[in-house]
């Protein structure tokens, strides 16, 4: 069945450092297509050359990737149709091109290509097509047979939610793009696709709705997308860093979910989705700082609690940025501060602490942010035995030890657990970066260093822009009208129009009057003009 | 872009200096561990054979450090004292250098005490020392020990570790439950000196015995023998300690300065059958105005004191739904603070010390009149002459459940 020939292998290895083919079209005979094939592929244990030399004359070769294809659809689909045609050597009375005949009437496949290079009918080949070869024809037919082993769609394990939908993307682009498609059931979907990186060709799927995404952000995500040129893509990080703003900032601006819902709700504001193959991590672009907070969550839930909840993750923001950067200062600098009874507990546990406040905290905060980088890494079974280490051995013996304060432990975990609230998980690692230099600052210069910082990073932030659309929109520039959805979660009533930071016009997205007075109209008709 | 590039560079570099400058200028100069600094709770000034003594009474953190895993309360007592001594106030002061681990900090103390010596001797000084040390706070409450100032600071208390703050907290309680004498603080009593009268009142802190309790040990008892109280009120005019008002004098002056927050006013409850103070009144607000007057050759100050509150206690036969009676015990009350108020202004007038800060109404009211006594400097007669017409009028605005005291059902 397979034929493997070393020696043309080897050959193509020796063949020159030039690694990028160049366009080069099929030939005439079946031989010497298949033979430059084979030199091409190499002696690689996957590819699968089915011959079907006949006597009627008609020499083919089936050539498929074994692993990426669905095995069925080829044995009933192509094998079985094209060695009936044999047997029944239909062949001779048909009219037209034996590659017609076979894609009109033999072959009972959806989507079948004809590629009249090599380049194209690899690309086919390594989605997982199958390949048709003829001899006397200088064109390849091309059938979808891709059917390789995928993940189930399964519940997103880095943004969970209590309630809501439990359905994540998968690394397969299709899925990730019928999901959408079944949530917003629109025909102005539009799913735009990319192959961007040179060995892995890389499919990437820009998705936006048409007519609300405003058309110079498409333009400017299509541009960018157009001037990646790169050798692989394998996450969608890789995109990330590529169409990114600014290249020197630990402030994510573009937003990534696994989840279906919450990239809907995006493209719903305007925002455009890029999915990419292989990775269940979908983009959103453009994204806002106070994206950044908002859960998906925060939707299904009641807007009082939601709002809360949304206050305390902002709150939870600035703990976790400054909470040990203040315990240095105040404790080195401004002790007037303090209640005295408070320092007098403070200063009690800092007795025989043989470091300086800012070594103990820095201390303190690398130890944990090994210890939940171990965390990440472990193996599900030993998993455990880390935080078991990280909370007895480092917490409390240390400070039985003498060597950090139990108030800088309270300090670090707090600030820890106040990290974990955040609902972006690019947000609270850019987080721990800034957090490091706070505390530096803070050990240098007190309170006067954390605001002189606070400040630079305000001034950092207000000037940073994603896809064109301010940072800290809609708080700076301010726009009151769109902050009903940013500090908190207005009740869905209120929140009528779609904000404009990347939707093309401030379109109403409920009907102006979406509430009516039961003991008036009982039929509760919407649009009502007032 | 060779040139776009050394422009770049160039702003980097002035911007690194500028930066590296800042830090390197503003850093850690003052920077300060908890554990280098010793957290001064209160001090005490003296004056003994032409030489500063000062105490310092500093927090023993060891003291409080339950769970630094040394094992439960140590013995260590929660504060330490430490005397220098110098022929300045600045010398001694250095000197404290020569005696203390820590560098003292003394943004958290809360009290400082005069001995009498040096209040008498003159409290400039050391109120100078206040207002110019950056890290002197002038919200510390001031007291005046008959005793060695450090006597007091040396003294341990119960249920307080923090002996300052806790002399502070019992400070702040008195005036405002009792309101006997309101506290000072440094501030005030800056104020107080340099106003128009330039007198000042400032409580007196005493030991009840004369054993000092300065050792852990000693506080093991239920009841010590000698502990911290306040005593009665020191006047000052012009800087100096020139006399006493005993307590029942301050209350009286608390009156006069409108600072009463509540008190409790013993009454009889029938002068017909004695002075026996059977009942009490408590005293819930009070209002005091004061209006001066100039009457031919002398000035009249106007009392009005007016307040209200519950009647507490309440004994002998009397029963409340009587007409009269009611008014009857309000006119008690109106002659006990009466009472009060003229005993303190007599002992005031004999001091011949404006501690009511007439002067300041009186500047107020007539600027011009003013002008003339501070230019022959007469406000001391003046104020000999003042006569003061205060009028009471007290209102008992709830007197309980019962009508009659409990003594007269009893009898019936």
């Amino acid at each position: 069945m397979s034929t493997s020939q070393p020696g043309r292998a080897s050959q193509s290895n020796n063949s020159g450092p030039e690694s990028v083919p160049s366009s080069r079209p099929l030939m005439d005979s079946l031989e010497d297509n298949l033979s430059e094939m084979l030199r091409r592929l190499g002696a690689s244990a996957d590819i699968v050359v089915r011959r079907l030399d006949t006597e009627a004359g008609l020499p083919m070769a089936v050539v498929y990737i074994d692993g990426l294809i669905n095995t069925d659809i080829i044995n009933q689909s192509i094998l079985q149709p094209l060695t009936n045609m044999f047997l029944q050597n239909e062949g001779k009375e048909a009219k037209g091109s034996t590659a017609e005949q076979l894609r009109a009437r033999l072959l009972p496949i959806g989507q079948i290509q004809e590629c009249k290079t090599f380049e194209s009918a690899f690309s086919m080949l390594f989605e997982g097509h199958t390949l048709i070869l003829m001899d006397g024809n200088k064109a390849v037919l091309s059938m979808d047979t891709t059917g390789w082993e995928t993940r189930s769609i399964n519940e997103p394990t880095s943004q969970a939610v209590v309630r809501g939908p439990k359905e994540g993307f998968t690394e397969n682009l299709r899925t990730g793009t019928s999901l959408l498609r079944r949530k917003i059931k629109s025909p102005d979907l539009r799913i735009e696709e990319y192959k961007i990186g040179e060995r892995t060709q890389t499919n990437i799927a820009m998705v936006y709705l048409k007519g609300i995404t405003d058309d110079q952000i498409l333009e400017e995500v299509r541009r960018r997308l157009n001037a990646i040129q790169t050798d692989a893509i394998l996450e969608s990080n890789y995109i990330e860093e590529f169409i990114q703003d600014g290249k020197w900032t630990p402030f994510p601006t573009i937003q990534n979910s696994e989840r279906p819902d919450a990239v809907a709700a995006g493209i719903l504001e305007g925002q455009v989705a890029l999915l990419i193959d292989g990775t269940p991590f979908a983009l959103l672009t453009p994204a806002t700082f106070f994206s950044f907070f908002q859960s998906s969550e925060d939707y299904y839930q009641r807007y009082d609690v939601a709002s809360f909840l949304r206050m305390i993750r902002i709150l939870s923001f600035f703990v976790s940025m400054m909470l040990p950067a203040l315990y240095i200062a105040i404790t080195t600098f401004h002790q007037e501060m303090v209640p005295t009874p408070l320092l007098v507990s403070l200063a009690a546990q800092r007795e025989g602490v043989p470091f300086p406040a800012l070594v103990e905290a820095l201390v303190m905060e690398l130890t944990f942010d090994v210890l939940r980088e171990a965390g990440v890494r472990m193996p599900r079974a030993i998993g455990p035995a880390v935080s078991i280490v990280g909370a007895l051995v480092l917490g409390q013996a240390a400070v039985q030890a003498g060597l950090v304060s139990a108030a800088m432990v309270i300090v670090v975990s707090f600030t820890a657990i106040c990290n974990f609230v955040i609902p972006s998980q690019v947000i609270s690692n850019a987080l721990r970066l800034i957090r490091f230099v706070m505390m530096i600052v803070a050990g240098v210069l007190g309170l006067f260093g954390i605001t002189s910082f606070l400040m630079f990073l305000m001034i950092h932030m207000a000037g940073l822009s994603s896809v064109g659309v301010p940072y800290l929109s809609p708080v700076a520039p301010m726009t009151p009208r769109y902050l009903k959805d940013v500090f908190i979660r207005a009740p869905q009533v209120l929140l009528k129009i779609r904000p404009k930071l990347a939707a093309k016009q401030e379109a109403y997205r409920q009907a102006q009057i979406s509430k009516t007075n039961p003991s008036h109209d009982s039929s509760n008709k919407g649009g009502q003009s007032p | 872009m060779n040139k776009f590039y050394l422009l770049v560079s160039k702003k980097w570099h002035t911007a690194l200096c500028i930066s590296l400058t800042a830090v390197l200028l503003g850093g850690c100069w003052d920077n300060r561990e908890l554990n280098e600094i010793g957290i001064t709770s209160g001090t005490a000034y003296d004056w003994n054979n032409n030489k500063w003594t000062i105490t310092y009474q500093v927090i023993n953190p060891l003291s409080s450090s339950g769970t630094m895993g040394s094992g439960g309360e140590s013995n260590t007592p929660p504060f330490l004292t430490f005397t220098t001594q110098g022929a300045s106030i600045m010398d001694a002061i250095s000197h404290s250098n020569m005696t203390s681990v820590r560098q003292l900090f003394f943004a958290h103390s809360r009290m400082t005490v005069f001995s009498e010596n040096l209040a008498r001797k003159g409290i400039t000084d050391v109120m100078d020392l206040f207002l110019r040390k950056p890290d002197a706070r002038e919200t510390v409450n001031v007291f005046i020990s008959r005793r060695m100032g450090r006597d007091i600071l040396d003294q341990l208390m119960q249920t307080s570790k923090n002996q300052g703050a806790g002399i502070q907290l019992m400070m702040q309680q008195e005036a405002n439950l009792s309101s006997y004498y309101p506290g000072i603080r440094m501030f005030e009593l800056a104020v107080n000196l340099a106003s128009e009268s330039h007198c000042a009142t400032i409580p007196e802190i005493k030991l009840t015995g004369n054993e000092i309790m300065d050792s852990t040990q000693e506080i093991e008892v239920t009841d010590l023998p000698s502990r911290l109280e306040l005593g009665s009120l020191a006047v000052l005019k012009n800087d100096r300690l020139i006399g006493w008002l005993s307590v029942k004098e301050a209350f009286g002056l608390t009156f006069l300065t409108n600072q009463i927050h509540s008190a409790s006013i013993s009454i009889p409850s029938d002068p017909k059958k004695g002075e026996v103070k059977d009942s009490s009144f408590s005293l819930l607000h009070s209002k005091t105005k004061v209006k001066p007057k100039w009457e031919n050759d002398h000035f009249v100050m106007d009392v009005n004191v007016r307040g209200g509150g519950t009647l507490l206690q309440l004994s002998g036969d009397v029963d409340l739904n009587k007409s009269g009676e009611i008014e009857q015990l309000e006119q008690n009350i109106n002659k006990e603070v009466l009472a009060y108020i003229q005993e303190s202004w007599s002992a005031l007038q004999k001091l011949n010390a404006d501690a009511t800060g007439f002067a300041t109404l009186v500047h107020r009211k007539y600027p011009r009149r003013w002008k003339q006594i501070k230019a022959a400097e007469s406000w001391d007669k003046e104020f000999r002459a003042i006569e003061l017409r205060p009028h009471v009028s007290m209102k008992i605005e709830r007197f309980g459940l019962g009508s009659k005291s409990f003594k007269s059902i009893e009898n019936e």
